[in-house]
């Protein structure tokens, strides 16, 4: 196969208007046939770098270029962005918004057509099927999920039979299960078809399952290429860059010498390497395990037999929920976890009563809301939405933090707003407009608008949803402070990491009902529960299902324990 | 009680649906499966046709027939009866008020004279205002946003306005859906006035404070969001495309007038010639 290759030498860019470069000499050659995932900090230029494989950079962002790109033989100045992009295709971090037409086989014949090719229907065909979405040709956009966009978007790129594709941050967007998927997709495309697929990615634990090379990119610089395997080694470079190696890398750190590597002195970088290198470990004397949420404390919210269901284009109305009862308690700290539409956010919106059950009652705090206004419950009620830009409606965090006291006529809504300014550690980011904020600060100041408001329940749509990892422990540390404040807590999650640590109540919906409801760690001790419920463990009750250590350890520190107190046998 | 509970089901939800609906679920409707060319000639006609036309019985008919082409081109309800309660309740107006002022002035017949004159007075007008906002609301709503932008494209409307159709279709409901999580957004961070006040108008202002109100924030999202829309459209090659000769070629290769068209065409022009012959 005659493979192409992606040369940059010494490249410095500048955005205009701005004094430092994002990119500084940097050099590198990518290949296709390889899939590469290109790695760095927030800011280190990684995007800039790939926005410069099709043009985009300089010719759609004209700042101040210096060196060259060249893609094969083409040099990128001397092309231009919709001719590089049939042999670069790109995949946005937004992909909804790279998606134009209405009708999913438009949208991915789009390109063809502007390009007069005129087997145009053929090529939309073939990359509708490649993607496994041969069906969904005459769907609407939006009626799909956001797994299936994502796939509309890369049949998109795919239809112009390109010999790149560059993914930016695929799991950022995508639950985990989706962002799964769309990677089987992307090695099966790679390795099929000779495409070189590159990823920008912050989860380690995909690079690790799935990458061949990985490209590290610091201050504008392309500090160094290594395969895999080495790269994720480089432990102390990738924690600089505010990246976590993957869980049984870390795990592998901590335990003694020589435990937890493999014969060749490295530190495994999946699952199925960490089983091969670490030592195995005999079963401990079980703990029973605490039934957990009942009989706790006061019951302050109780949905009774409810049955709620939304009315469809074409497929009349779906139930969503059916003949569902729950109780929460006091002092819980509620993970509702299940696949996409199992109703997990209908059910936070039940709670608000924004919506009213079609059947049954749900009662908040003793009032039901079928009779009381979403407004009066959200005195002791608060829900902060899976986007957190639906949450800002004012110029300034620190005014939306402001706005429920101000319209609540509170007398005291300077020392109330400072002190949660305070308490969330975001002085820093008060004084700025809430949309032009990162995602991750935006999580942090739509938490903020939340906590003012002094509630009793906090009901969270996806917190760690699309939070590169350091924003994700942050936002983790500060549900725990939360809690502090609050007498319940109730999040819909799909990020099982968030669950181990910190929930201690486990709500698992499926397409029946409740599934389970059970403490986070007899949930995680049924591997075929979660399956069902299309989740993935973290990789650290992943490893201790492989290495029989029961019952499964939810933390790092917790396996670290284990296997050390083993090792000294 | 039946109607009354009719009435109250009705919930933001269904309304969205059923616009939804009228926008997108157009494949059975009578007035997408004519050449789009046929359809945009065909309503510019009708456009114009009720105003040749003075009684109110030949009116009457043409409206009766808009009415069930728009039923069969499955044209929203709520949108029928929000677009003919607006005509009613305008002329209504007028008629209210020239009959106060006749009947102030003195005129003869009395008040209840000057409303009925009014009234047939300006029953025709109605009419054929109605006749226009239902053919055209059920000739655009009908036809799918890929056949509207073709057959505008064709008859010569530059590709960047059509282009503008198919995308805002793209994305009306997204907005819907964000418009949507930015008022609830707002209600759970106000408090809905105590006092309800008569028919509860002081809520449903308030109600309408907010709708207003969530514009601005959804404004500046669309803004931020097509950023990304733009650099994608350079590389799916738009730009390119707008000289191109062969790309335009494709675009409007397979539109051809079939003799159905042709056949809707002088069906319609036929009965408004005996319309106007024998009413």
């Amino acid at each position: 196969m005659s493979s192409t290759t992606i040369t940059v030498d010494d490249l410095t860019f500048r955005y205009p208007g701005s004094d430092e470069p994002v990119l500084r000499t940097a050099n590198v050659e990518i290949g296709s046939g390889e899939f590469t995932a290109i790695i760095g900090g927030n800011g280190s230029g990684k995007t800039t770098l790939c926005k410069a494989f099709n043009g985009l950079v300089p010719h759609f962002f004209d700042g101040t270029f210096e060196g060259t790109v060249r893609v094969g033989d083409t040099v990128t100045t001397e092309s231009d962005v919709s001719t590089l992009s049939r042999t670069v295709g790109y995949v946005f971090q937004d992909f909804e918004n790279q998606l134009v037409q209405p009708i999913v086989r438009d949208d991915v014949e789009f390109a063809a057509k502007n390009h007069g090719l005129e087997d145009y229907e053929a090529r939309a065909t073939d990359a509708l099927e490649a993607v496994g979405l041969g069906d969904a040709a005459d769907r609407f956009i939006w009626e799909l999920s956001g797994g299936q966009q994502h796939l509309v978007a890369l049949a998109g790129v795919l239809a112009m039979d390109p010999e790149f594709v560059v993914v930016d941050e695929p799991a950022a967007q995508l639950d985990p299960h989706n962002a799964r998927e769309t990677y089987e997709q992307l090695r099966e495309l790679q390795q099929d078809t000779d495409v070189g697929v590159i990823v920008i990615e912050h989860h380690t634990e995909f690079i690790g399952d799935y990458c061949d090379r990985l490209v590290m990119v610091a201050d504008g610089d392309v500090a160094w290429t290594e395969p895999v395997d080495a790269g994720l080694n480089r432990v102390e470079a990738l924690v600089d860059a505010d990246i976590h190696p993957p869980q049984v890398t870390q795990i592998a750190r901590q335990l003694p010498e020589g435990d937890g590597t493999l014969p060749d002195g490295r530190y495994p970088v999946t699952v199925e390497q960490a089983v091969d290198a670490f030592p195995a470990a005999a079963s401990e004397e079980r703990r029973p395990v605490k039934v957990d949420g009942h009989g706790f404390g006061e019951c302050l919210i109780s949905v009774d037999d409810v049955t709620h269901g939304y009315p469809t284009l074409r497929e009349g109305r779906t139930t969503v929920l059916d003949s569902f009862s729950v109780t929460l308690y006091s002092g819980n700290r509620v993970a509702l976890v299940g696949a996409n539409g199992a109703g997990k956010s209908t059910l936070l919106r039940l709670l608000t009563g924004l919506e009213s059950p079609d059947h049954g009652t749900v009662t908040v705090l003793g009032n039901d809301t079928n009779e009381t206004l979403p407004e009066e419950l959200a005195e002791e009620t608060v829900y902060i939405h899976q986007n957190p830009e639906e949450m800002f409606v004012e110029e300034t965090v620190r005014e939306d933090v402001a706005y429920y006291l101000e319209n609540r006529d509170d007398p005291d809504v300077d020392r109330r707003v400072a002190d949660v300014i305070d308490f969330l550690n975001m002085e820093d980011i008060a004084d700025r407009d809430g949309r032009l904020l990162s995602v991750g600060q935006q999580r942090r100041a739509s938490l903020a608008i939340g906590l003012a408001t002094d509630p009793t329940v906090v009901l969270l749509d996806e917190p760690t949803g699309s939070l590169d990892l350091q924003s994700r422990r942050e936002v983790t540390r500060m549900l725990s402070r939360s809690v502090t404040r609050t007498e319940t807590v109730v999040v819909a999650t799909h990020d099982l990491q968030l669950v181990a640590e910190w929930a201690d109540r486990v709500v698992v919906l499926g397409p029946d009902g409740v599934l389970a409801d059970e403490t986070p760690q007899s949930v995680f001790e049924q591997p075929e529960l979660l399956a069902r419920a299309h989740l993935r463990p973290p990789q650290v009750v992943e490893l201790s299902d492989r290495l029989g250590i029961d019952p499964p350890s939810l933390t790092t520190s917790q396996i670290v324990d284990r296997l050390t107190t083993q090792g000294g046998r | 009680m039946g109607y009354l509970d009719a009435l109250r089901n009705i919930t933001i939800t269904d309304i969205k649906l059923d616009l939804m609906r009228t926008a997108y679920d157009n494949d059975d409707a009578l007035l997408n499966t004519f050449d789009p060319r046929v359809v945009i000639l065909w309503s510019a006609i009708f456009v114009v046709v009720p105003w040749f036309f003075y009684e109110p019985e030949p009116l009457f008919v043409m409206l009766v027939a808009s009415l069930l082409l728009a039923y069969l081109s499955q044209t929203s309800i709520y949108l029928l009866t929000l677009l003919i309660w607006g005509s009613v309740s305008n002329i209504g107006f007028i008629v209210v008020l020239s009959s106060a002022v006749y009947w102030w002035q003195g005129g003869s017949g009395g008040l209840q004279g000057a409303v009925v004159d009014n009234s047939v007075a300006l029953l025709p007008f109605t009419m054929k205002l109605t006749v226009i906002s239902v053919v055209s609301l059920a000739a655009f709503s009908a036809m799918s946003p890929k056949k509207l932008a073709k057959g505008m494209l064709s008859l010569g409307v530059p590709r960047p306005f059509t282009f503008a159709i198919a995308y805002g279709y793209r994305m009306m409901p997204v907005l819907l859906e964000e418009y949507h999580d930015l008022v609830n957004s707002l209600r759970l961070r106000n408090r809905a006035p105590e006092n309800r006040g008569l028919l509860r108008w002081r809520y449903y202002r308030y109600l309408l404070k907010l709708s207003v109100k969530a514009f601005y924030p959804m404004t500046f999202n669309v803004a931020k969001r097509s950023r990304v829309t733009v650099e994608a459209m350079e590389t799916k090659g738009f730009s390119h495309s707008l000289g191109d000769e062969d790309s335009r070629e494709l675009r409007l290769g397979d539109l051809e007038l079939l003799p159905r068209d042709v056949t809707f065409m002088l069906v319609s022009l036929l009965f408004v010639l005996v319309v106007a012959v024998f009413l």
